[in-house]
């Protein structure tokens, strides 16, 4: 996904009343998390799963929140998405970078990354991946779901390697 | 001192305020000590009832948010000590009670005893104060009225000899009541 689509990304979210941005660094998201650093709007966790428990807590005092994070540590946090977010019904908005899409991104990236979907599948965790033609619409399927109450995850691809 | 009556102690003490309570028989002896809306259980997702504490109090800054830890929690998640540090919520007061065992596990030795907890909070720029005893954990909560946080109080209790049951509130009932107490 393009520089620009990411920084729109942002934007969207942020005048649509997502008033936090907390999560851990992904080289997929960068652009999109250096647009809310340029705000003021990110705050940089130590640990996925602690930025959910951050993000749980700022949406338990009623401000609606995103956690971003790479897929790795997503798969880092499945405990607490099912003892925490998922059992609490916690209505948290989550941003996936997909790393291990494409067949030859680095090794430590291979195993988790063809799993990833699978992984989302097997947690019920409802679910959009974002491309440049059908963001807008994922996006606000997104922000539906956390005012019903519900947890959702959009995952961008990484579609290049370095 | 024994965890619970410290416990009870400090529920008295934060009973007009949030509380955030660790997984395992923290959470049991607080439901058990003082059960109200404003207290947030957690049961599961060890080690992140301080992370919940900060999410909170940085949206609420005007009320004060208590964080009821274990040793085994806080040294499950040491991260959150240098974000809450570097953040300085003011209105959070994270209590860890230290009995040196994972207690509800079955009492197997945490590392707690070979380092010191609250000279790591020291670097990480809380303002702390240690306890062992019943009469000056009264007195820090009288202090503590004063000062501004992130303020960690490492509270050294012994094991529980009395067992309290488990939160009857569902978790899905926790956040719906949580919420709306303290909007």
């Amino acid at each position: 996904m393009n520089e620009k689509i990411q920084r729109e990304i942002f934007h969207y979210f942020d005048v649509n009343k997502i008033e936090n941005f907390v999560g851990v660094p992904d080289s997929t998201l960068k652009h999109f998390i250096d647009e809310g650093l340029r705000v003021k709007k990110i705050i940089i966790a130590n640990r996925e799963e602690e930025a959910i428990g951050i993000a749980a807590g700022m949406i338990l005092a009623g401000s609606p929140t995103m956690m971003f994070m790479q897929n790795a540590g997503f798969a880092n946090s499945i405990s607490t998405i099912t003892s925490l977010i998922q059992l609490y019904e916690i209505p948290i908005l989550f941003l996936i970078g997909w790393r291990g899409y494409l067949k030859d991104d680095a090794p430590e990236h291979e195993k988790i990354g063809k799993i990833q979907p699978q992984l989302l599948k097997s947690l019920n965790l409802q679910n959009k991946v974002l491309t440049d033609k059908t963001w807008k619409k994922h996006c606000k399927w997104a922000l539906t779901q956390i005012q019903n109450n519900k947890p959702a995850a959009l995952v961008i691809k990484r579609e290049f390697l370095d | 001192m024994i965890r619970k009556s410290a416990i009870k102690t400090a529920c008295n003490f934060a009973k007009n305020d949030i509380i955030v309570s660790a997984n395992g028989f923290i959470s049991r002896d607080v439901y058990s000590s003082f059960e109200k809306d404003t207290n947030f259980y957690m049961i599961g997702s060890m080690g992140l009832a301080s992370s919940i504490g900060l999410g909170i109090a940085l949206k609420k800054p005007k009320k004060k948010v208590f964080v009821f830890d274990g040793d085994g929690n806080i040294l499950m998640n040491l991260g959150s000590l240098v974000t809450i540090g570097a953040l300085q919520p003011k209105n959070l007061i994270h209590l860890i009670f230290d009995n040196n065992i994972h207690e509800s596990t079955g009492g197997q030795p945490t590392l707690a005893n070979k380092i010191n907890i609250s000279k790591i909070a020291k670097v990480a720029n809380y303002k702390i104060f240690s306890v062992k005893s019943m009469k000056s954990l009264e007195n820090v909560f009288m202090k503590i009225n004063k000062i501004k946080g992130p303020i960690l109080i490492h509270i050294i209790v012994t094991k529980s000899i009395e067992k309290s049951s488990r939160v009857e509130v569902s978790p899905k009932k926790i956040t719906s009541r949580f919420m709306s107490a303290i909007k």
